[in-house]
């Protein structure tokens, strides 16, 4: 689970990192006055949960109460990244002398968090990295012993910077590790962290991003994670315990593994379009899948759907009797085309053809697809038979 | 014959006494596999399908001579669970489990490798021997005996992989879920060097998909070190964009991740991608694999 800014700022204070004089405002008459407060040059801030925020005009400057209106006006009638802004963040604008990158995450491969540490912060640090690698220093934390001071000093050595610059800075690097453990974070990152033209550090931004595995276990107070989902349809699909993406097709797909729904994806995307992804994951009951038909189906311009599952963990056989329970209940008159194979596959498909859905019982999702194809046609036309949006390929 | 599993390979099942701990237990047994004994504390005494039930892994190891593991155990206990198997002496251990904490999966994989044991996972479906046995959540019935590995990230797309080969009357020697979690308690180059060095495995196929660097370490691996015909297939091509795991990520992993990348390094490798699942039946038979 990605945090607000705002709600990682707070976290990175409680822990004693340098931040902005801040407060979270939700319309203009809030951000005048919250200004007010802190004086102005300010700093307006989106808080929607995008990467590359800045780039998309959702951060904006005002030195004086004509700017700010200007400022908050557009960005609270606007959309970042197609993202509704609810709510920003207004900070006092610093004085910035020189902007650094701090990062932690996890490391895939060698199984070890990293700390990555950049003299050239800001919205390029991608880029620096590719094109100066001198500039980033990364090193790896052994899970076993934990972080030790000594390291954040050595990083930082190893990009040159001086004695002065190194104490703050390590100070922060054991600061933001402490949080990054007591969250279970698989990122925490500052970019910028500033040198004041004081000459002391801040942390103008804050990136935590929650492991939503250790969520149940984390003794600190956090939002709740069903709540911030944009997305009415994948908010829906985490209430029931599956993960579901909102495309733009509209060919219905239910998959038991996200291997197998991206795979079934691609297989789709080659004639049709999937109106969605969704994996349920190895929780399968006739009731789940029962909720599955109705959170795909809450999409109105569905043609067909696929149901493509295994009866390896889960008992397929009970997850066929939730979907013929809803295409009976709701009447369902799309084709559904099912691929079921595993353990107590025959059941299953007798349960399956009894709802009047179409069985594939070979293994290649390819063949199911076509089966489907086959009953619905190509994706991308209206019911007059007009193209959608997208113009005709030559 | 195979890797990892062999006939004498001695089963236990952890969490044996839960409801997906006991259903898979009947599977396993019913497909020949020597699951000689089951965990789950404060139950020791009991039988599930038959199978004696201990209350401590060192106990199950001791009475059963159990050289293998494999775990049902809730999210929360696995760690705990997993430590004390490895200090037990079980050097294989499987982690069907999903939603296990990464902190706790980072403390496994570095105790599993001090100590010297091969453990797969977590969300794995584990490893099948066709005609043999099987650790795990595999379901028989798409398995054939043959001499292609099968090594995949996702499990469902292990048995459809499995399935599409023995449709075409093309077997398995072994197939491999490394585990579908972002941290894995083995990369993918370390199952793929213990096929390169099983004589009874002709070709592999590397299953993958999009984010992380698997594959493209792997690539390096399969460049320098194997002699064996390797298909890949990465599933992902119209998936949205995953997570890069921040600036961090991306500057530790540089382009890695992407379906193009992945496709990009596997092909310098030698490696023939292919682009749809059903062409793994084209590949076998250009191969002349059974």
């Amino acid at each position: 689970m990605r945090l607000h800014e705002y709600e990682a700022l707070d976290i990175f204070e409680q822990n004693r990192i340098p931040v902005p004089r801040r407060e979270l405002v939700s319309d203009m008459h809030d951000a005048l006055h919250a200004a007010g407060e802190i004086g102005y040059p300010v700093i307006i801030k989106a808080q929607v949960l995008v990467g590359g925020r800045g780039l998309a005009g959702g951060i904006k400057t005002a030195s004086n109460p004509d700017e700010l209106r200007e400022a908050a006006d557009a960005l609270f009638n606007s959309e970042v990244k197609g993202m509704p802004v609810r709510k920003a963040l207004l900070c006092q604008k610093v004085d910035i002398a020189r902007e650094l990158y701090l990062g932690m995450t996890v490391d895939g491969y060698s199984g070890k968090p990293v700390i990555v540490v950049s003299t050239e912060g800001g919205v390029l640090i991608e880029e620096t990295a590719k094109t100066s690698p001198e500039k980033i220093a990364a090193i790896h934390i052994e899970p076993s012993f934990g972080y030790y001071p000594y390291q954040a000093r050595s990083l930082l050595r190893m990009l040159g910077l001086e004695q002065k610059l190194i104490t703050p800075w390590s100070e922060i690097i054991g600061q933001l590790y402490h949080i990054a453990t007591r969250y279970e974070a698989l990122i925490a990152e500052i970019n910028p962290l500033v040198v004041l033209s004081n000459g002391a550090l801040m942390a103008v931004d804050a990136v935590l991003e929650v492991d939503d595995s250790a969520l149940s276990r984390i003794r600190f107070p956090l939002p709740d994670r069903v709540d911030r989902i944009e997305n009415p349809l994948e908010r829906r699909g985490r209430e029931i315990g599956v993960t579901y993406v909102d495309l733009d097709g509209d060919i219905g797909l239910i998959s038991s593994g996200a291997g197998l729904g991206m795979a079934s994806m691609d297989i789709i995307g080659q004639k049709m379009k999937p109106a969605n992804f969704l994996e349920t994951g190895g929780g399968i009951t006739a009731d789940l899948l029962y909720r599955c038909m109705e959170l795909i189906m809450m999409k109105p311009d569905l043609r067909g759907i696929f149901i493509n599952v295994y009866g390896g963990i889960n008992p397929i056989h009970e997850g066929a009797k939730g979907v013929i329970r809803y295409i009976e209940e709701h009447n369902v008159k799309i084709p559904v085309v099912a691929k079921a194979l595993g353990n107590r596959q025959e059941e299953t498909w007798e349960i399956f053809k009894s709802g009047g859905v179409h069985v594939v019982t070979e293994a290649a999702t390819e063949k199911a697809v076509e089966v489907l194809y086959k009953l619905v046609g190509p994706s991308g036309k209206s019911d007059t038979g007009k193209p959608k949006t997208r113009a005709k390929r030559a | 014959m195979s890797i990892l599993m062999n006939d004498s390979t001695r089963v236990i099942v952890q969490g044996i006494t839960g409801r997906i701990g006991s259903a898979q237990t009947h599977w396993m047994l019913e497909y020949g596999t020597r699951v000689v004994g089951g965990v789950t504390p404060g139950k020791g005494g009991t039988t599930v399908e038959g199978v004696p039930v201990f209350d401590s892994v060192l106990e199950a190891v001791k009475q059963t001579g159990a050289n293998a593991s494999v775990f049902f155990v809730p999210a929360a206990f696995v760690l705990d669970a997993f430590l004390e198997t490895i200090d037990a002496g079980v050097k294989l251990i499987v982690i069907v489990p999903e939603h296990i904490p990464v902190k706790d999966v980072l403390k496994m994989r570095s105790y599993a490798m001090e100590k010297g044991v091969f453990a797969l996972g977590p969300t794995t479906p584990g490893i099948l021997v066709p005609g043999m046995g099987k650790m795990g959540i595999m379901p028989a019935s798409l398995f054939a005996p043959g001499r292609v590995g099968i090594i995949s990230r996702s499990g469902t797309l292990s048995y459809e992989f499995a399935g599409i080969l023995s449709e075409s009357n093309v077997g398995q020697s072994t197939v491999v879920g490394m585990g579908a979690d972002p941290v894995v308690l083995r990369n993918l180059a370390d199952i793929l060097e213990l096929f390169e060095n099983d004589k009874d495995t002709d070709a592999v196929i590397v299953v993958g998909e999009v984010g992380g660097e698997q594959e493209e370490k792997a690539a390096g691996f399969i460049a320098r070190q194997m002699s064996k015909p390797v298909a890949a297939y990465i599933a992902g091509r119209y998936s949205p964009q995953g997570k890069k795991m921040g600036h961090a990520g991306a500057i530790v992993r540089g382009s890695a991740g992407t379906h193009a990348g992945k496709h990009e390094a596997l092909r310098a490798a030698g490696v023939e991608v292919l682009e749809s699942p059903i062409d793994v039946a084209k590949w076998a038979k250009k191969h002349k694999l059974k």
